[in-house]
């Protein structure tokens, strides 16, 4: 019987998240079988019955490969974070939440008091005359109840811990984290620490099939409902805010492929300082007109612009917060 | 990285600085920062001994980075770059700390300008370690030569390069050459022909075998960059209509030279020109002393002229400037008026009279001499013109409130002559657009430097001379025509051209070819390769002004010297909380 190889160990965890990440690792489909067969599923609170202590139980290193999805908003995700990573080989910040705080962290434009006053006090659906709000300990008569801290900003993963890869994505694409994972699992040279993996290195433009041409000047900008879509000439050549030319390609352009803008879940290129920034400095430059009036009026027609530009990447941004 | 080895520098240039900053405080506190090797300040760095201070330090002390705290950049940078390009050092390890303009000058609180002149200069230093070494890069030149615009500065520039054996071509867009002196007959202040001017310099352009030249043609299409330009010339069929293929040469250099118009008459109302018959311009009355008449509408020879200075020049309402040329010619009529009819009397009526060039003054006094009226008017006070009635002995009656006298004269005239100035051609932005170069409120060309460059324009490789630029007489336009004739030939003569290292780039791995950039460039330094889906930066034509490195949605642009990392340190050393002390 040929000695066989050992298993690698693998553990998926999910911190502030949707779940669709874990529902992407699902989506493997009848890959799983091949990724049961190369690994052990150790952890996986989604799917498996494993507690926390058992966690705490292993040794360090005693996982190859961590998947975090979820962003570091509350102080039970910090825990588990700062948990996996030491029981971790590799550790991955797998999808938009864990690589740049993702949609959760557009919270960050409001403060802990906001948020609250807003969920417990405000909300159509709320009532609450007592205003009570969640503590995060509660005594009664049989002892102290507990619930993590819920903090005041949400952070990507690599705020809290070292990070080896990010995997970006909301969720990834499937076939990418298989990709990603075989490499592992053969023993290929693995890319240098910090390198974004199952993504291409250029803009969502390369991949995308509509003609560009140098005609990007805008006079105004238009919702997707506003325009004709003919299925072919690019969205910003419509007036359409696409985040396509700022976001990394590998998701095979699935937005744009259905018809609707990029929304920019893979994150940015390799050298890109701030997302937002990034993409709102390249509008401007496009702006067809040099009136400042006329500037104005057309950035006017810019629908919530913090959460088209900073959709997916607030946390690791340069703004923190709107003043 | 090697280990930094920063030298900073401080200027107390004379008192500029000084006055206001205490240098050696901002010496002190720059002394503590991490990786400074050595401070000194010295009262003029740019001094010979300021630099080679420089030169001596990087030398004995193996300094690998200078931060020089003095004036502006565009002051001094190229001077410091030199002293360290002397000592052996890669001339971009260096930054200028601009503590005078942006400092000194403006403070008036000594305390408070010391701290932001240690603030700006540890920005400086935060910033130069990252500073990379870059190299510059050299192009062929190529030493053929465009000249756009047969006039006298067009002329003398082509003859000047095709004597000393360069091609040239020569696109006029009229029939003939000689631009507007040929409507001219003589010149101020010593009554040349301009004929003559004119003759020896066409004859010897169309006889010179280095000049091409192109008559009722335009300049269609230019691209590439300096040493490496290409142009379309074609013919022009009747009214501006393209008929024949257009005829596309190679060229290093381009000087343009279209001249100006004059100021159209018939925009002042006040005059009544187009309704007096016998309100005239200047060039009309040109066209007269050409033709060996000068006479009224009804062909009578007048007895009474008169000649109104600054009509479209200095005044609020049309030009704000000077048009230099005027004055002298309009005595110059006098002197033609006088010499065609000896009895006619001139007056002639003006608001100042510049006469600032050589011999100008006693060209005036000449005049003066030949009894000639002069009356001076006050700025927007304006000689108002009447038909003459009945028992007159002239056509019209010109009331002028006179500035010496304090009174209010009235004037014969049988023909008044209007001195329209000079004005920026009704296609100069075409030719601005086409070249790349600026032009100023009033569509002048304008200069690289209005005093140190004052032929170069801010695109490399283009030319400007005569009245393209600014109103001027002939030997103004002829020494600007020379002046770019030898910069070109120094150019050509170099025989390869060094362009800064400091440009934009495109990272080819990063590029996906979304084209926001595209249309960006001012100097239409990008260009979209097709095949291979990504855009690309002419780095010879690139001035590092950063609109595409701004416009890069994925940061595939870089500008070097000003990444990223570079800026951002720069600016985190600003807003960090240090103590300056």
């Amino acid at each position: 019987m040929n000695e066989q190889k050992p298993k690698l160990k693998l553990a998926v965890y999910w911190g502030a998240a949707c779940g669709g990440c874990c529902v992407s690792v699902l989506d493997v489909h009848e890959k799983l079988f091949d990724v049961v067969a190369a690994a052990d599923l150790v952890f996986w609170p989604v799917a498996l019955d494993t507690k926390y202590q058992d966690v705490e139980e292993m040794h360090d290193g005693f996982i190859d490969l961590t998947l975090f999805n979820g962003a570091v908003r509350n102080s039970e995700n910090e825990h588990i974070a700062k948990l996996l990573r030491k029981k971790s080989k590799i550790l991955v910040a797998y999808g938009s939440c864990s690589h740049l705080g993702g949609i959760p962290g557009m919270a960050n434009f409001f403060t802990k008091e906001e948020i609250f006053r807003r969920v417990y006090e405000e909300s159509e659906s709320t009532i609450n005359p007592e205003k009570i709000k969640p503590q995060p300990e509660y005594k009664v008569t049989e002892g102290t109840l507990e619930i993590p801290v819920f903090y005041n900003d949400v952070r990507p993963l690599d705020k809290v811990v070292d990070v080896d890869y990010y995997l970006p994505g909301c969720p990834p694409q499937t076939e990418r984290l298989v990709e990603v994972f075989m490499a592992i699992v053969t023993g290929a040279q693995l890319p240098p620490k910090g390198s974004v993996v199952g993504a291409g290195s250029k803009a969502q433009c390369e991949e995308c099939t509509r003609t560009k041409t140098d005609n990007k000047l805008i006079k105004k900008f238009k919702r997707p409902w506003e325009i004709y879509d003919d299925g072919v000439t690019c969205f910003m050549e419509q007036g359409v805010i696409c985040m396509g030319p700022a976001t990394r390609s590998g998701c095979g352009h699935r937005c744009i492929k259905g018809n609707a803008p990029c929304r920019g879940c893979y994150g940015p290129t390799a050298d890109v300082t701030d997302t937002g920034a990034k993409i709102m400095s390249a509008i401007a430059s496009i702006i067809d007109s040099k009136e400042p009036a006329e500037i104005e009026a057309i950035i006017e027609d810019i629908v919530d612009p913090a959460g088209t530009f900073y959709r997916f990447s607030l946390p690791s941004a340069m703004i923190r917060r709107r003043l | 990285m090697k280990e930094c080895r920063i030298g900073v520098y401080i200027c107390m240039c004379g008192t500029n600085i000084a006055k206001m900053v205490d240098v050696e405080s901002v010496a002190k506190f720059i002394s503590a920062v991490p990786n400074v090797t050595l401070v000194k300040t010295y009262k003029y760095m740019c001094s010979n001994p300021g630099q080679e201070m420089i030169v001596q330090d990087i030398k004995q002390n193996q300094l690998n980075r200078i931060v020089v705290a003095a004036c502006s950049p565009s002051m001094h940078e190229r001077t410091f770059r030199g002293a360290l390009r002397k000592a052996g050092l890669n001339q971009y390890l260096f930054e200028m700390a601009n503590i005078r303009e942006q400092c000194s000058w403006v403070h008036d609180d000594p305390e408070e300008a010391t701290k932001k002149a240690m603030a700006l200069t540890y920005a400086a230093v935060k910033r130069v370690e990252l500073h990379e070494p870059l190299e510059s890069i050299f192009v062929d030149m190529c030493p053929n030569v465009l000249v756009i615009g047969g006039g006298i500065a067009g002329m003398t520039t082509a003859l000047e390069l095709a004597d000393s054996g360069y091609q040239v071509y020569l696109v006029e867009k009229d029939s003939r050459l000689g631009g507007n002196l040929a409507r001219v007959d003589l010149t101020a202040p010593y009554l040349y022909s301009a004929r003559d001017l004119l003759t020896e310099r066409i004859t010897r352009v169309l006889n010179n075998k280095q000049i091409q030249l192109h008559l009722q043609s335009k300049v269609t299409s230019l691209s590439g960059f300096v040493g490496n330009f290409k142009a379309n010339i074609q013919k022009q069929n009747g009214q501006g209509s393209t008929g024949s293929k257009p005829f596309e040469v190679r060229i290093g250099n381009i000087a343009v030279c279209t001249g100006y118009k004059e100021f159209d008459a018939s925009r002042i109302t006040h005059y009544g020109y187009g309704k007096l018959p016998n309100v005239i311009t200047s060039f009309e009355l040109e066209k007269m002393i050409r033709s060996g008449r000068i006479e009224t509408k009804e062909g009578k020879v007048p007895q009474y002229v008169a000649i109104i200075h600054c009509v479209g020049s200095r005044n609020l309402e049309f030009h704000t400037y000077c048009s230099r040329v005027c004055c002298m010619t309009a005595l110059k009529y006098v002197h033609e008026i006088k010499s065609a009819n000896p009895a006619c009397y001139v007056s002639d009526i003006y608001i100042d009279m510049h006469a600032f060039g050589k011999g100008h003054e006693d060209f005036y006094k000449r005049s003066s001499e030949v009894k000639t009226l002069f009356l001076m008017y006050e700025k927007g006070d304006r000689p108002v013109i009447h038909r003459a009635g009945p028992k007159d002995d002239c056509e019209m009656l010109i009331e002028v409130n006179e500035k010496l006298s304090g009174e209010l004269i009235e004037i014969p005239a049988d023909l008044v002559v209007l001195m329209v100035g000079m004005e920026a051609r009704e296609d100069s932005a075409e030719v601005a657009h086409l070249v790349n170069i600026s032009q100023d409120k009033d569509g002048w060309f304008i200069e690289s430097h209005p005093k140190l460059e004052p032929v170069a324009t801010t695109t490399d490789g283009i030319f400007i001379a005569g009245t393209c630029v600014a109103p001027k007489d002939i030997p103004d336009s002829v020494a600007q025509a020379r002046a770019v004739a030898a910069r070109i030939l120094a150019k050509i003569s170099r025989g390869k051209i060094e362009v800064d290292a400091v440009y934009s780039e495109v990272d080819e791995n990063v590029c996906s070819g979304c084209r926001f950039c595209n249309k960006l460039c001012p100097f239409s330094a990008i260009e979209y390769e097709e095949e291979k889906g990504h855009s690309h930066i002419i780095s010879a034509l690139c001035k590092a002004c950063g609109v595409c490195v701004a416009a890069c949605p994925s940061a595939a642009i870089k500008g070097r010297q000003f990444t990223d990392s570079q800026v951002i340190a720069q600016i985190d050393a600003l807003i960090s909380k240090v103590e300056y002390v």
